[in-house]
């Protein structure tokens, strides 16, 4: 399945854009999003500090999402890198 | 009667507006009106800053404003109505960034709640701050991870964890 990836803060800058689409197995993970989303960024972003999708959260528009969650139905989520508001 | 007001503003259509805030949490039950307002400075980190872009994931902003406002009514007690207004886009030395007001009948409470919103909208909210400098220079704000917060709230300890952001 395609999977719509927002991107937002340093990640808009990585050089991919504002979003990003990946493939991935139907029922996939958060956990198995983060390690597919790493690899695209380490071919695609070099620039970005590596560890730094670690310290990231995968959010739906209703709530911060968990490893061990699926990947929403549908199938569109977003990437926040450590947070600086307010 | 809504007791949370929420909302993200883009700064090219509007500014933040306090005197909004403190109407909505106006109420002839309350002698405690309490305000915090965020402005753009001019200076951080011994650099010279001439303006800061806010990054928003909206949607999912606004929804944590709103979890900020039902858990001040939890933690803090009720009545209280509490206003969270964040701007977002390019903002200059001077434009008001968070605009939060809160009311309740005696002003303890008051602090507390204001107290409470700002901590947790800049330690939970997905906004992002860039600031611009006078070398032409950008670098984004260091910044509190939101997993990891998740990840230590799962094992019973809830703190936010900073994390630097990487510069540009």
């Amino acid at each position: 399945m395609k999977v719509h990836i927002e991107l937002f803060g340093t990640l808009r800058e990585a050089g991919t854009g504002d979003a990003i689409e990946l493939e991935l197995p139907a029922r996939a993970s958060v956990a198995m999003l983060r390690n597919t989303l790493a690899e695209h960024l380490a071919e695609h972003a070099p620039a970005l500090p590596h560890g730094l999708l670690q310290h990231c959260a995968f959010a739906s528009e209703d709530a911060i999402l968990q490893d061990s969650d699926a990947v929403p139905h549908d199938r569109r989520l977003a990437v926040l890198p450590p947070v600086s508001g307010g | 009667m809504s007791m949370i007001h929420a909302t993200a503003v883009d700064i090219a259509q509007a500014p933040l507006d306090p005197a909004a805030a403190l109407e909505f949490v106006s109420d002839p039950r309350f002698g405690g009106i309490t305000t915090f307002i965020g402005r753009v400075r001019d200076h951080n980190h011994g650099r010279i800053v001439t303006g800061v872009s806010y990054d928003i994931f909206r949607p999912l902003a606004v929804k944590t404003f709103e979890a900020i406002g039902n858990r001040a009514r939890e933690q803090i007690g009720e009545p209280l109505k509490l206003y969270i207004a964040h701007a977002y886009g390019r903002l200059a030395i001077g434009d008001l960034a968070v605009v939060i007001a809160a009311g309740t009948p005696h002003r303890d409470e008051a602090f507390r709640a204001c107290r409470l919103a700002i901590e947790a909208v800049k330690h939970e909210a997905p906004i992002w701050k860039q600031e611009h400098y006078i070398d032409g220079d950008s670098a984004w704000s260091e910044g509190c991870s939101l997993c990891e917060q998740h990840r230590q709230a799962e094992s019973g300890a809830r703190t936010a964890v900073p994390v630097a952001s990487p510069g540009t």
